[in-house]
């Protein structure tokens, strides 16, 4: 070895060294030891080792009605307190018209409203009132939103039981979640589809023909049954208590009434139910769960406890939900399922395997075609793309990257890509011996020559595969990893280790002539 | 040293040039069909970039027909395909909205539960997500594409970027346009296939276009066409060799890699395949068109 770096041989041998080092913790180990060193190994992807990715997107729109519907409420009491008539009240996504009358109090109204909502741009043109909910204002109840539920979603996800979760903010609407090993996916999306907005209400019994014509008097609203959608109930529209109340609930089994949950108020909200409960008994209440009820009582003594029961059709399954989404709480809004997959343990496994079976296969034909080609300079190769290969495995664990089945792909592509850093040498060493250059000087002079071919080769796949990484989603990001640090890693490899391996072989075999 | 080394040429000396016109016109009729099939047949888009659901199951004692025949009646837009074997089905719907989501995979799955051994993977993509991925993946295309050309344009004159990109736009279309005749399902890692491919015709062309630089300061005197033939014999084993070896890897993940992975197996073969072809064929003669010699002689 005259004539070679010490540094350079130093440098060669501790990079590969380092990648066989720290890939054999991927290689051997399955389980978690806690050993800094061995848990140094590559996260499969969830298509490789089964799980749920999902997407959910908060519907502020609804936030946003509700705003409008709230606004329409304070406008038709100030008026109806002001003797004066709205003629009609159109809404669109985030502005609300009045039509009054006449034009004689609508300063009044403005007025009295402005005191109770600031938030607003009210707009007055003759006897038409607008009102514009600002942006500021929409903002904030979307941040607001989207924060709440965001920890409703975790807590909720904690309470099924699910191991190792991810649940991230995404965007401004989005929240992203990763479900390692979750074989039924259908109870988590149950579980995050329901709002579960729980409110406790009393219900008019007396008003039949409001009822019967379908149209809810001011302050009432008509909702439907949670079972059958034919039953209908005129209910107060202001809950007398609600859901944010309660601080625990329970599923539970009564033997009369079956499957049942049972809850807990705190002392505000013991302190209105009991309330509520005692002023009117004798009468019914509905207890009201996203907008349908769940079950309508009769009040036979005012419950003063702060607990009570709630019954209705449940099956064990739906009482044990129901008791998790009360505690983990209601969403603000509703949230949306916008995007699924979900990848079955076994199909993970099967795509392990048959990327491995690809990997080995492939590899070893590569191996032996750059034999038959190059003789011992293919040997050469082939050590060199083995380290290649190692080199990868220790990046992508040490960069903590997540290993994904177009990554295994990427890997297969560089074990045939790689080698075409070292046939680019090979091709120019050819070239040079055939000129009968003194055979140091043709391996030299090939380096040389080759190397600005290599990077210009190199860099325009790293373009790809680096702008594939960066607008790529979920598994094809594991693609534009393995593929990145393959042709990084084959740079390195076949500039600086072959090489390294020539003078070796030359240094050691002595031979004045090489046979490529 | 086993003999092999004789297929790939050493030394060799065929004259491409002579026969650009007849590649040429080859080209432009592969190119053609390519568009016209992408105009009126159009790619088989994947749930990724349409939207809809996609159930995969292992049967027990069943088979697609029974399947089809549960699940026809009760969805409109429903198909059923073999993967890979008889017992592997996949099933794709199309959901007219995003809330139909949770019901249809539900739906599905107790309608076929008891013919089934195992539900592999349930996909849903809702149209505002599919329209994104569809967008994402076009900028990803654009830029990749312009980071290209430019890197090519600082590194080596504007006529090599132009031939270049005149081969890797062929290779692309020709790549599309064979996916569209074969009915090959478009999805995302389609997307990372067509851009791998466009990196990979450049990394022929570059490679190529290297050498035509240095021997155009080596040979100031030899006739332009020449000048390519020599450059292209020069680096014809190169080219030959890498794209074998590609090939190699890429045969061993189509036919080893599983289902799920074959589609995107098989546009890169098509891709290396054509990309060969065209840094050698396509790439190279563009540059004549210029009858340039680069200002910057030493």
């Amino acid at each position: 070895m005259k004539n070679y770096p010490l540094w350079k041989s130093t440098l060669v041998i501790l990079v590969v060294l380092a990648g066989v080092i720290f890939s054999l913790p991927s290689i051997i180990y399955k389980e978690d030891s806690g050993n800094w060193y061995l848990d140094n190994k590559i996260n499969l992807g969830l298509d490789l080792q089964g799980g749920s990715y999902l997407l959910l997107e908060v519907q502020f729109d609804v936030l946003i009605q509700e705003e409008l519907e709230n606004i329409s409420d304070s406008i038709r009491l100030i008026s109806r307190n002001l003797q004066t008539k709205i003629n009609n009240i159109t809404s669109s996504e985030d502005e609300i018209q009045f039509r009054f009358n006449d034009s004689k109090n609508i300063d009044k109204i403005r007025k009295q409203f402005i005191n109770t909502y600031s938030n607003v741009k009210v707009i007055i043109n003759n006897n038409i009132m607008k009102v514009v909910i600002n942006d500021y204002f929409k903002k904030n109840i979307q941040e607001s939103a989207i924060k709440q539920s965001l920890e409703i979603v975790r807590k909720r996800i904690d309470e099924s039981g699910t191991k190792e979760p991810l649940i991230q903010r995404s965007g401004k609407k989005r929240i992203l979640l990763q479900l390692p090993g979750v074989k039924e996916p259908e109870r988590i999306k149950q579980l995050l589809g329901t709002t579960a907005k729980l409110t406790f209400h009393m219900v008019d019994e007396e008003d039949i023909s409001s009822l019967r014509a379908n149209i809810a008097p001011f302050g009432k609203i008509i909702v439907e049954d949670y079972y059958n959608s034919e039953i209908k109930y005129l209910i107060e529209k202001k809950s007398r208590v609600g859901g944010e109340n309660l601080v625990d609930a329970k599923a539970s089994f009564d033997p009369q009434q079956g499957h049942a949950v049972s809850f807990r108020f705190d002392t505000t909200g013991a302190q209105k139910f009991g309330k509520a409960t005692s002023d009117n008994v004798g009468k019914r209440f509905a207890v009201i769960l996203d907008g349908a009820v769940i079950t309508a009582p009769v009040i036979n003594s005012a419950i003063t406890g702060g607990s009570g029961i709630i019954t209705g059709n449940f099956t064990s399954q739906e009482a044990t939900d129901l008791a998790v989404l009360l505690r983990a709480g209601a969403l603000p809004a509703p949230l949306q399922i916008i995007e699924e997959r979900s990848v079955g343990p076994g199909l993970g496994a099967d795509s392990i395997y048959s990327g491995k079976i690809a990997a080995i296969i492939g590899m070893l034909c590569v191996c032996i075609f750059m034999i038959l080609v190059y003789g011992v300079f293919g040997i050469l190769a082939n050590i060199s793309l083995i380290a290649n290969l190692f080199i990868i495995m220790s990046l992508l664990g040490a960069i903590g990257a997540t290993l994904t089945l177009p990554g295994i792909a990427g890997i297969v592509l560089t074990i045939g890509m790689a080698v075409d850093a070292n046939v680019l040498v090979f091709e120019r060493i050819k070239e040079e011996l055939f000129k009968k250059t003194r055979v140091l000087e043709a391996v030299n002079n090939g380096f040389q020559k080759a190397i600005s071919t290599i990077l210009d080769a190199n860099i325009t796949t790293l373009i790809a595969a680096l702008l594939l990484f960066v607008f790529g989603s979920g598994p094809i990001k594991g693609f534009a990893i393995t593929l990145s640090l393959g042709i990084l890693a084959s740079m390195f490899t076949a500039i600086m280790f072959t090489n390294f391996l020539i003078y070796l072989w030359i240094s050691i075999s002595n031979k004045r002539t090489i046979n490529l | 040293m086993f003999g092999i080394n004789k297929i790939i040429p050493v030394e060799s000396n065929y004259s491409f040039m002579d026969y650009r016109k007849i590649f040429i016109i080859f080209s432009f009729i592969l190119i053609l069909c390519s568009i016209l099939l992408l105009f009126f047949k159009g790619l088989n888009l994947g749930i990724d970039f349409k939207g809809g659901t996609l159930i995969e199951v292992n049967t027990k004692n069943s088979d697609i027909g029974e399947l089809r025949s549960i699940l026809s009646p009760e969805f409109n837009d429903v198909s059923l395909q073999e993967f890979g074997n008889s017992e592997t089905i996949i099933i794709r719907l199309q959901n007219e909205s995003n809330k139909e989501s949770i019901e249809t995979v539900n739906q599905v799955k107790i309608l076929i539960n008891d013919k089934v051994s195992e539900f592999r993977r349930s996909e849903f993509v809702g149209p505002t997500i599919s329209s994104e991925l569809l967008w994402k993946g076009l900028q990803a295309i654009t830029f990749s594409l312009l980071a290209i050309l430019l890197y090519i344009w600082i590194r080596f004159e504007w006529q090599f970027g132009f031939g270049a990109v005149v081969a890797l736009t062929h290779d692309v279309i020709f790549t599309l346009g064979v996916l569209s005749l074969f009915n090959i399902d478009f999805s995302l890692s389609s997307i990372a296939a067509v851009l791998t491919i466009a990196g990979y015709s450049i990394n022929d062309s570059v490679v190529i276009f290297d050498r035509i630089r240095e021997n155009l300061r080596k040979y100031k005197r030899l006739e332009l066409s020449d000048l390519f033939n020599l450059s292209i014999n020069n680096t014809l084993s190169r080219t030959v060799m890498t794209s074998l070896t590609t090939l190699i890897a890429l045969f061993s993940l189509f036919i080893f890699g599983g289902e799920v992975i074959k589609p995107f197996a098989f546009a890169m073969i098509i891709g290396v395949i054509i990309g060969t072809y065209s840094s050698i064929f396509i790439a190279v003669p563009t540059l004549l068109i210029f009858k340039f010699r680069p200002q910057e002689d030493e």
